[in-house]
């Protein structure tokens, strides 16, 4: 959990996407599978399970409450916006913004008073009162859509006015 | 709900490699079945398939069954307080009480496998020592009788819906090896989430020796944070009796431990103290099962459901028609 493995970027010729499929998934995390599937998150779980780098590319403990985050550059949301520093910061703030952003609880929170630094476009600090071994793995439930997104939805804020067990 | 491709993402590697994904909301998991396995072009993917339809996506023309070791666990809840289960005694005797390999076959048709403690094997964070409870009848009864369980009290395990048949099986090795009445009471849907509420605040006892319950982990990484603090912590949702103190010191070590290594030492004891404590009565992670239609290749993950790597060959449906 403290750690990740690093996937590289790789450049290759772009894929040409083919072909429709139809899914019927009753499994009553389907509103999170279908989240994993369209938005970015610093990490991703492997088939396996094992956490990997994704909109993040690594992270390193400056000491242990001090964590570098870097963005993997070259990472673009489906609208055409880059997803960087600036978008993590973002979505930090807005989630920051509720007590129990999480279905499934707090357990996923980062600190409230954790502080967020953008050093540059692809690297920030995150600045934790007490440390946190398990920011990796709530970095796993850490959504970074673009601005767009915020700006025209969130997570329910249109709809039902409260981001509260929303994420 | 329709989900459109990003040409542009940054993994090329992984994909995208469909041009679409259509989620269908529209079908109960029955139809859907059905549609996998005797046509074609109506339902590709249908996840969450049960054991006992195994054999038909096995046997069906147009679908194969694909398997994933996942995040997964069955396990019983032990109210610890309720005596005699306040006692690692009784607990113990539910452990040694249940045919585990039984359970795996004939509860889940062998996509199971028994489990030590809550972190299966193939997670990080195991114990590599520690061997599931052996099935011992005769130490179950004479564990539980030295534990001063009362002539006469009925064992009452409850189930979250949907488990009747897990639940019955179970029952039914508590009652031969234990030679207890076991009363079984499958919680209604209607009354699931106060059921919920009841359990997650503690405020009334918990009606029940024993819970059937089924949860799940986001990663393989750190089965503590998702698992064993949500079962043993003191703020944990999931706890059936008083803070375990042995427990929380760990716990509170491993939320402040940065290094990984020894993250996952952490977990080891905690697991450890699970299973040598007998917290729970530990019975299996089971698979995932997916029908797929034969020519989609889908690729299963542990912990959530994923598209990004499937794609379709040339006889796909999708394909032929366009």
């Amino acid at each position: 959990m403290a750690e990740t493995t690093a996937e590289a970027t790789v450049e290759r010729p772009l894929r040409t996407p083919v072909g429709t499929v139809h899914i019927v998934d009753p499994h009553p995390l389907n509103w999170l599978y279908i989240t994993w599937n369209t938005m970015e998150e610093p990490v991703r779980t492997d088939a396996q399970g094992h956490l990997v780098g994704a909109a993040m590319e690594e992270s390193r403990w400056i000491d242990d409450r001090t964590l570098e985050v870097k963005m993997r550059r070259g990472v673009r949301f489906q609208d055409g916006e880059e997803c960087n520093a600036n978008s993590f910061r973002r979505a930090f703030d807005e989630v920051q913004r509720w007590r129990a952003p999480h279905p499934p609880g707090t357990s996923l929170n980062f600190h409230p008073q954790t502080r967020l630094e953008v050093v540059d476009d692809h690297t920030l600090t995150m600045h934790f009162p007490e440390p946190d071994g398990l920011i990796l793995g709530k970095f796993r439930g850490f959504h970074i859509p673009s601005t767009r997104f915020w700006d025209e939805h969130g997570f329910g804020y249109k709809k039902l006015g409260s981001g509260e067990g929303h994420w | 709900m329709v989900l459109k491709a990003n040409t542009d993402h940054w993994n090329r590697e992984r994909g995208p490699r469909l041009e679409t994904v259509v989620f269908r909301n529209d079908l109960d998991p029955a139809e859907a079945l059905r549609l996998v396995c005797d046509t074609e072009g109506e339902v590709d993917i249908v996840t969450e398939v049960s054991p006992a339809d195994a054999g038909r996506v096995r046997d069906s023309q147009h679908a194969r069954l694909v398997t994933t070791d996942a995040m997964r666990l069955v396990v019983g809840v032990i109210n610890r307080d309720h005596a005699p289960f306040d006692d690692v005694r009784a607990r113990r005797a539910l452990n040694l009480a249940v045919d585990g390999d039984k359970f795996v076959k004939e509860g889940f048709g062998g996509y199971a496998y028994s489990t030590t403690g809550l972190t299966p094997h193939y997670a990080a964070g195991r114990a590599p020592d520690l061997e599931p409870y052996p099935y011992d009848p005769g130490q179950a009864r004479r564990l539980l009788q030295e534990s001063g369980y009362p002539a006469g009290r009925p064992l009452i395990l409850a189930a979250l819906p949907g488990m009747d048949g897990l639940a019955d099986l179970l029952a039914g090795d508590l009652r031969s090896a234990l030679g207890v009445e076991v009363a079984v009471v499958v919680i209604p849907e209607d009354d699931l989430l106060a059921a919920q509420h009841s359990f997650v605040e503690k405020v009334l006892p918990a009606p029940f020796d024993v819970l059937l319950f089924a949860w799940f982990d986001l990663t393989s990484d750190a089965p503590a944070a998702f698992m064993h603090s949500w079962f043993y912590g003191a703020m944990g949702a999931f706890r059936a009796g008083p803070p375990i103190p042995e427990f929380d010191q760990i716990l509170d070590r491993y939320v402040r431990q940065t290094n990984g290594a020894e993250l996952n030492a952490l977990d080891e004891q905690m697991d450890r103290l699970a299973h040598t404590q007998a917290l729970s009565l530990f019975l299996c992670a089971p698979q995932a099962l997916y029908a797929v239609n034969k020519h989609v290749s889908f690729v299963g993950h542990a912990t959530t459901f994923e598209v990004a790597e499937t794609e379709v060959s040339e006889g796909h449906w999708s394909r032929r028609q366009a």
